[in-house]
């Protein structure tokens, strides 16, 4: 039986539970997990006066429970165990992780697997901004580890990413793939303006219907049916991700760029001869 | 009245080496023991067994101003990384890295038994910011060089060959910024970079655009200038063509250039470089010939920039080399330009040891400790944060006085450090009392600061108790006492107190006559009025100023 930390606070101002992941709590009863300190805004509060407890911590599950979308950096720097959060999720979840798996029913936040480092995160709804993004004044974002977001998402998502797979159902904002370094990110609803920005290599696939202007700094290659494409598709629908069997049989347009960064990335988008 | 009784005193400038006795302390300075054996302190701290030393001074390290601000937001990963300091009864919260927060530098110079700094490079159109920040870094007394080796005014009036006109702009400038002394950074260079597209000057002899002048002049100028205003520390060098391999000769030519004024270069290591431009594989210490120079020169001394590996951050007046250095690692990069005064350059650095550049860099440091005969003459510094943190300086102590310690440092380095300098054939390893010189005494007495770095009657009660250990890192990094004019800061190596410390100054005399000249140019060619430019002493924590000997050559 999973712990389950049910969420009871009723504050405006954030809750931080950074350290409440399941390796750390394993061997810990309830009465001192309800004692952990976690931080309400700038003071620390023990996690009892805004969660009840209940279950075992043993197998390695923490389920949060209730609308968590003030309660940041869950599973922040988590290596192993599962986390669900019944409910939408704050800031940060999954910052920094190594491995391991998040589970969201509901909304997350921005900065959803800011530099991570591996590990799986599922957002069954939509997430902010910066998703697996480096945060500001590092030199690389998520480095490896699946981020799946169902719905839609904000901007720079994949900022200065070195490796891994960011996968978006619905809508992504402006600058997806900012700077991006290598990885692939598959957003299959529309996307906003300046995909690819100073990108060095790697893989955007933009999949939605109304394909964005690229920079004057991509080229158009080709259109293919990539190989590589379909078993990355597959693999997606095999972790639980939704992907219509029409993009596994179509034909893309390929763009090679930033050229002002070299060249070698590329984007991938629907091709307009189908 | 506070009684340190029992400890092992190291204390070279009063000739004590590792003598046992007492010291007393009453309001914030040292005074006789009292003669009548009824007198009792009100505090007593037991040094039995212990080693005490006059507080640390770090009389190079880039602390405050706009640059470590650019610096501090740069860097905010690596902030992330790093211990972080938690607010307390005592302390404030802050963010360490290679550019600490304000508060947090304060306490962690306390926490090494430092008690006094010096920011080494200050434009002084910044002089008012930079005082604020003193007040928001606790601990130490403070004070800052003044960027005047790339200012227009200094550099027409050595032009124009007017000594009268620089002496007395000199004095208004430092008085008008509360600085303590001039820097020299890349003179003349880093105007040739704020007028030419990457430009620099390649020498001391190279002509400067629009001033017709040389480096070799403004050198000579300003150091005239400094020694004829009998500042404490008439100017501070920070050479031409910092870095470049093949430098050394320029180092050398600088030492020449100051024709017997008394001068302090700084940061040497990063100045001693043999070998062909461009080429890595001819790069090599040159420590030899400067040295040897500096040994036979009483009106030179010098502090050593020792590179320690792991990741900093480049922070210089010297703009073209933070653009050098930027591209070199393809880094962020900073670079600032300070009207008609100053240049500035930023950028993150990494230094490895399997690195045949870096490895150099540390070796030739070591050169530098090992080399220079008098210990009177050098001073510790890693340039903080340029060579490395400041908290490196437990560890450079242990390289000094453990030979084997800095060898096994040597076999995880590129080898070819061995053969190209000179360090790994020296045996010589530092006392205490070295230590005690190199670190406190005499930093000192090269800045002139009568009342510091020793424990005599009079001088600023700033004390550092430490426990012996075997291990000279270990014992010189957790000093188990510390104590600043009288109040102790450390205790049981816990922060007790934060005392805000002073802000040390000069204000030479100068012909107020002249001042109309300089108010004409100023009204001419600042962004600021004349009239607002000067930084009043409400700006300034606890202001001590250190008093100018006119045309009376100090001697070292």
């Amino acid at each position: 039986m999973a712990l389950t930390l049910t969420y009871t606070g009723q504050t405006a101002i954030p809750v931080e539970v950074e350290g409440l992941l399941p390796a750390a709590l394993c061997d810990t009863s309830v009465k001192e997990i309800e004692l952990f300190e976690i931080f309400h805004g700038n003071r620390k509060s023990p996690l009892g006066e805004f969660f009840r407890v209940s279950g075992s911590p043993d197998d390695g599950e923490v389920i949060f429970d209730g609308d968590l979308s003030g309660v940041h950096w869950i599973g922040a720097g988590m290596d192993s165990g599962t986390i669900r959060v019944v409910g939408d999720a704050g800031r940060h979840i999954g910052s920094q992780m190594t491995g391991g798996e998040i589970y969201v029913e509901g909304n997350a936040g921005d900065w959803v697997g800011g530099e991570m480092h591996g590990g799986f995160i599922h957002i069954k709804g939509s997430a902010g901004h910066l998703i697996g993004a480096a945060y500001r004044g590092s030199a690389r974002g998520m480095t490896a580890g699946t981020i799946l977001i169902d719905e839609d998402v904000g901007n720079e998502i994949g900022h200065s990413m070195r490796r891994g797979m960011l996968a978006v159902g619905g809508h992504c904002g402006d600058m997806v793939g900012f700077n991006m370094i290598a990885g692939n990110i598959f957003v299959f609803g529309n996307s906003g303006i300046r995909p690819g920005a100073a990108m060095r290599r790697g893989t955007i696939g933009l999949f939605g219907h109304d394909p964005p202007s690229l920079l004057p700094t991509f080229c158009r290659a080709t259109t293919f049916d990539p190989l590589y494409l379909q078993i990355a598709l597959r693999k997606l629908r095999l972790r639980g991700f939704s992907v219509d069997t029409e993009f596994l049989t179509r034909s893309y347009d390929l763009y090679h760029g930033d050229l002002i960064e070299g060249g070698r990335g590329e984007i991938i988008v629907r091709s307009r001869d189908c | 009245m506070l009684k340190i009784s029992g400890g092992t005193i190291y204390d070279p400038a009063n000739g004590i080496d590792g003598k046992v006795g007492d010291l007393w302390i009453s309001e914030g300075r040292f005074i006789e023991a009292p003669t009548d054996r009824a007198t009792r302190p009100t505090q007593t701290i037991d040094a039995t067994g212990m080693v005490v030393m006059p507080g640390g001074i770090d009389m190079h390290c880039h602390i405050a101003g706009p640059k470590v601000n650019v610096a501090r937001k740069m860097r905010p990963e690596e902030k992330r990384a790093d211990t972080k300091i938690h607010r307390t009864a005592t302390t404030h919260s802050g963010t360490m890295g290679s550019a600490p927060s304000t508060f947090a530098t304060g306490y962690t110079y306390a926490g090494l038994g430092y008690t006094t700094a010096f920011d080494a490079a200050i434009p002084p159109l910044d002089a008012r910011h930079v005082h604020e920040e003193f007040e928001d870094t606790p601990c130490l007394d403070k004070g800052f060089f003044v960027l005047v080796g790339n200012n227009h005014y200094a550099m027409q009036s050595i032009h124009d060959g007017e000594p009268d006109r620089l002496d007395a702009f000199l004095a208004w400038l430092l008085g008008a910024a509360k600085g303590y002394a001039p820097k020299l950074v890349n003179p003349g260079g880093v105007e040739v970079w704020k007028q030419q597209q990457g430009g620099n000057v390649s020498g001391l002899d190279t002509e400067v655009d629009h001033f017709s002048i040389t480096p070799r002049q403004i050198i000579r100028g300003i150091a005239a200038a400094g020694n004829r205003l009998g500042l404490p520390h008439p100017v501070h060098i920070h050479c031409n063509n910092l870095g470049m391999p093949g430098n050394w000769e320029t180092t050398l030519e600088t030492m020449k250039a100051l024709e017997g004024n008394r001068g302090h270069l700084t940061h040497i290591q990063f100045h001693s470089y043999g070998g062909g431009e461009g080429d890595e594989n001819t790069f090599n210490s040159k420590v030899a010939p400067l040295a040897d120079y500096v040994n036979g020169h009483d009106n030179l001394t010098i502090d050593v920039g020792q590179v320690m590996f792991g990741e900093t951050t480049s922070m210089t007046g010297d703009g073209p080399l933070g653009y050098f250095l930027a591209n070199v690692y393809g880094s962020k990069w900073f670079s600032g330009d300070t009207e008609m005064e100053a240049g500035c350059g930023i950028a993150p650095i990494k230094y490895r040891n399997k690195s045949l550049v870096h490895s150099l860099q540390w070796g030739i440091g070591l050169d530098w400790y090992l080399m220079v005969n008098d210990p009177w003459k050098v001073v510790m510094s890693t340039d903080h944060p340029n060579g490395a943190s400041f908290r490196a300086y437990p560890k450079i102590v242990r390289m000094l006085m453990d030979r084997t310690f800095r060898n096994d440092m040597l076999k995880e380095c590129h080898p070819a450090v061995r053969s190209r300098c000179h360090f790994p054939d020296i045996d010589r390893e530092y006392s205490l009392g070295e230590i005690a010189i190199i670190t406190r005494a005499g930093p000192a007495r090269i800045l002139g600061l009568t009342n510091k770095g020793h424990l005599g009657v009079g001088a600023d009660a700033d004390v550092t108790i430490y426990v012996p250990h075997e291990n000279k890192e270990t014992m010189f990094e957790l000093p188990r006492y510390v104590i600043k004019q009288g109040e102790v800061v450390v205790e049981d190596t816990e922060l007790r107190a934060t005392p805000s410390g002073s802000t040390l100054h000069v204000e030479p005399e100068y012909d107020p006559e002249r001042e109309s000249d300089i108010a004409e140019w100023f009204e001419k060619f600042y962004s600021i009025r004349f009239r607002n430019y000067p930084v009043g002493n409400g700006y300034l924590e606890a202001p001590q100023k250190i008093d100018c000997r006119p045309n009376n050559r100090h001697s070292n």
